[in-house]
């Protein structure tokens, strides 16, 4: 026993001197700083959960039910149609031939461009437009069918939104893992006498499986992160009871403890992921040298496939888009002012602010990671990445306790200044800049990095003259992302916006909010637009890598 | 260190906003357009600038408790006695003496201490379908638990401090078990789980999906004047029925305003709630936005007027708001979503 305790004793002093006697300067105490400033926030929720909260018993008694069976409601349906969407188109023009495969090929991800909200607002009048279905069973069936089919009704409609914008996640990366797939595997498949059906269920699907449970892991996440939607629809779930405790019942600590289940839950879902991941370590991972032959298609199933693709784009992203554009085109005179313009220069250049230094942060912190090889950073840096599968809401809440003790230590207020805003946005979007960084380098430098380490060049020169230039595509790619998630970001700008501040997203969501939804379509719109760009150049880059 | 602290807190005050002598700064709930043109007048009257931040008020009250003494803000402007209280009880109001705010505004409408004034007044009534009901089968809040509304009524969130604030009107009438049992039964008659706004009830009464809706008296102004022609319709098709005439009168609210604890511009702020309920300023928000004067009589509004005169509910507004917390409790208990 006691040759054990000293085993692990002189293991952690061997650590502790390998991490802090060698690996201690100024670039790794820096970045250990970043990565813990970073992870505050959340730390400050999980902190005030030892604060007692008056309405827990209530909420647990009452709502938490709710907001459980709204949740997973949600996060089941749209997980699942997102599944079918994503799936099925993906399959079709990756492995068969049709008029317009390549043309469905790119705009299939389009949706992605819609914020779920903008999505929800452009269905807002969905529900009334069943009404006479509704007036129908009330006249001819009875009131009370009427109002278990009006309670019920709301769900498919929200889960069909969510999922029409969603579904490109799984979409994007089914594609990728049926093209890279093997064709040894689809060959043997076929020679071993399976049809295109049994080739698709009994191979393909189980060998992309892994890379769609990542795609539906993302779906999951903007579900259980969505505020606008629900809000919209009155669906009772953790966000909006979040809200709605924070807010209404008045009872903060309440409210975290809300955010706290909703964390364990989204928590679970990570290590479900991993752990459903995992098998593919076993899978045939083999490149294939040509892709397989695709399947030619005769004219009545060519015509099943292009209805098929069309389906997911017209209701993600033709059906919004034109409605939005119908209504923006009545009051664009109304909305368009010099007001609207500051703002719009307001979220462009937050987006900015935000992508910049979040690419910076990115690649200081993976570059001090990986050359350093330091434990501790890669540790630290994992916790700040974190942000990113913890709802805008909550990350906003985290600020707000941070910024209180900070001007209750030194009187240095915080809250209402942009330098909070963008800190917030650093700390929810640090994953989408993090993870192509982080790939990138190691797959192209790593080894550059330990050859220049041993003749002597320093690591601001090797970052600066051999990571950075060598990274430049995947530093474009995460400066664009961060750029438009933080241009579609709703709840955390909605309560940390400073004065006289309103970005595109805020605008949409007041306008919405006072019932002024056509009005909502001009700003709705030019947030589309802005997030389009990023994904013409991300499609012309797929496919110059494909060339 | 040193020269690093002195920067950074240097570069903390650029970034915050700071504020001059001739500017106020509003946190303001309200989002009409009433008030962009009375801010405006008043900047044009005063030459004080006037900053507003727009957002829930629900999370204005939490920022004004985050910033603290160090808030920018000098005025919280919100609609809801039940919100004026909860600022209130947060300790981010202060108590303001002023002769023309006391003359400007009835007492039933500010708070005794002085902490907030009324600005409008607003009635949460029953809307009701001209062609299914008729008024004589109209009567009080209560007597839309009864079962012969069963699928009849439709109202919004009980997430809205409007429902909140009438159920904690009826928990000052009848006590807590009573205004349970109310909630559970009505929401028992609704047509369709709640969602949407005060207007999109209007709606449903209209297209025939329900036949009895509650909501505010100005969202049916704001409907009567729509752009839409469809609006026009739905409020060409709805009636305004003021509940409980016979006894305690109809559900009355306030919006209304208060100097915030940390104001640095006191006295243009006061000056700023002074302007806003006089006379001509009152009558503005009556005309566009279908809001009540606080002093109700004196409303020129040829469309309020055609409503009809009405009895009010008398109850101290103040109450609302203590009441409000054991109010959303009472709609999560009978599951009012």
């Amino acid at each position: 026993m006691a040759a054990y305790l000293i085993k692990i004793a002189q293991y952690w002093l061997r650590f502790i001197k390998h991490e802090f006697y060698f690996k201690l300067n100024a670039w790794t105490i820096s970045a250990l700083v970043i990565g813990l400033v970073l992870f505050l926030p959340m730390a400050e929720v999980v902190w005030h959960l030892t604060m007692p909260a008056e309405s827990w018993e209530h909420l647990r008694d009452t709502v938490l039910g709710q907001y459980i069976k709204g949740s997973l409601i949600l996060v089941v349906g749209t997980a699942a149609l997102s599944i079918f969407l994503g799936v099925s188109s993906a399959w079709l023009v990756a492995s068969c031939k049709f008029p317009g495969r390549k043309f469905f090929e790119w705009i299939l991800i389009l949706p992605l461009a819609i914020p779920t909200y903008i999505a929800a607002y452009s269905y807002f009048d969905l529900l009334d437009k069943l009404n006479p279905f509704l007036i129908w069973i009330r006249l001819n069936i009875s009131t009370e069918a009427m109002a278990l089919v009006s309670d019920a009704i709301v769900y498919p409609v929200t889960i069909i939104v969510l999922a029409s914008v969603l579904y490109p996640y799984v979409y994007l990366v089914a594609r990728a893992a049926f093209i890279q797939q093997s064709n040894q595997c689809i060959e043997a498949a076929r020679t071993l006498g399976h049809g295109p059906h049994s080739t698709f269920w009994r191979t393909a699907l189980p060998l992309a499986r892994p890379a769609i449970i990542g795609g539906v892991s993302l779906v999951i996440m903007e579900t259980l992160n969505d505020y606008g939607a629900v809000k919209h629809f009155n669906i009772p779930t953790f966000t909006t009871g979040i809200f709605r405790t924070w807010l209404s019942i008045g009872d903060l600590p309440g409210a975290l403890r809300l955010a706290a289940c909703l964390m364990v839950l989204i928590l679970f879902l990570l290590i479900l992921e991993k752990w459903l991941r995992f098998g593919a370590k076993f899978h045939n991972n083999s490149k294939s040298d040509r892709p397989f032959k695709p399947y030619e298609l005769g004219q009545i199933k060519s015509f099943l496939a292009i209805l098929c693709c069309l389906f997911p784009i017209i209701i993600g992203f033709i059906l919004p888009i034109s409605r939005l554009a119908y209504w923006a085109s009545q009051t664009i005179e109304n909305v368009i002012d010099s007001n609207f313009l500051i703002l719009t220069a307001n979220s462009i250049a937050i987006a900015t602010a935000a992508s910049l230094i979040t690419v910076l942060l990115a690649i200081f912190l993976t570059f001090t990671s990986r050359y350093f090889g330091s434990r501790t950073i890669n540790a630290t840096n994992r916790l700040a990445i974190l942000g990113y599968a913890v709802p805008g809401a909550v990350i906003a809440i985290g600020i707000l306790l941070l910024a209180k003790q900070v001007n209750q230590a030194i009187g240095w207020i915080m809250t209402g200044s942009l330098s909070m805003l963008v800190l917030a946005y650093v700390v929810r979007f640090l994953a989408v800049a993090w993870q192509p960084i982080d790939s990138g380098m190691e797959r192209n430098c790593e080894q550059i990095n330990n050859a220049s380490r041993s003749l002597g060049v320093t690591a601001i020169r090797s970052l600066t003259k051999i990571n950075i230039p060598m990274l430049r595509n995947a530093l474009v790619a995460a400066g664009l992302f961060v750029f438009v998630d933080t241009m579609k970001e709703l709840p955390l700008t909605l309560i940390l916006r400073p004065f006289n501040f309103e970005t595109l997203s805020t605008k949409t969501f007041d306008l919405a909010q006072q019932a002024q939804i056509p009005e909502s379509a001009v700003p709705a719109l030019c947030i589309i637009i802005v997030s389009l760009l990023p994904l013409i150049w991300l499609n012309f880059q797929i496919r110059n890598t494909e060339k | 260190m040193k020269y690093f602290l002195k920067l950074s807190l240097g570069l903390s005050f650029l970034l915050c906003v700071y504020t001059s002598a001739a500017e106020l700064n509003v946190y303001s709930h309200r989002h009409y357009d009433s008030d962009a043109i009375l801010f405006k007048e008043f900047t044009e009257k005063t030459n004080i600038k006037v900053n507003v931040v727009k957002g829930s008020a629900d999370q204005l009250i939490q920022r004004l408790v985050t910033e603290g003494k160090n808030s920018p803000a000098d005025v919280l402007l919100t609609v809801d006695a039940g919100r004026l209280h909860r600022a209130k009880s947060a300790g981010v109001l202060q108590p303001v003496k002023s002769k023309t705010l006391r003359s400007n505004v009835p007492k039933s409408m500010r708070d005794p201490e002085g902490h907030w004034y009324g600005m409008t007044v607003r009635s949460r009534v029953i809307v009701y379908s001209k062609d299914r009901v008729k008024t004589s089968e109209l009567s009080t809040y209560e007597s839309l638990a009864k079962p012969e509304w069963k699928g009849r009524v439709v109202a919004r969130s009980s997430s809205n401090i409007y429902n909140q604030s009438l159920l904690a009107s009826i928990i000052a009438a009848h006590g807590k078990d009573k205004a349970l049992a109310w909630a559970k039964a009505v929401r028992k008659n609704m047509a369709r789980a709640p969602r949407g706004s005060d207007r999109d009830q209007a709606r449903a009464v209209a297209a025939g999906l329900a036949d009895v809706a509650i909501m505010n008296t100005y969202y049916l102004g704001i409907l009567a004047n729509s752009s839409v022609a469809a609006d026009r319709e739905v409020a060409n098709k709805v009636g305004v029925f003021f509940p409980n005439q016979k006894d305690r009168g109809a559900h009355i609210n306030v919006s209304g305003g208060g100097v915030t604890a940390s104001a640095k511009n006191k006295k243009e702020a006061i000056q700023f709630l002074e302007f806003l309920t006089s006379a001509k300023s009152q009558e503005t928000f009556g005309n566009v936005n279908y809001e009540y004067p606080v002093k109700i009589k004196n409303n020129q509004s040829e469309l309020l007027k055609s409503w009809g005169k009405f009895k009010a509910d008398k109850v101290n507004l103040s109450i609302l708001g203590a009441n409000n917390a054991e109010a959303v409790k009472l709609f999560d208990l009978a599951g009012w979503e």
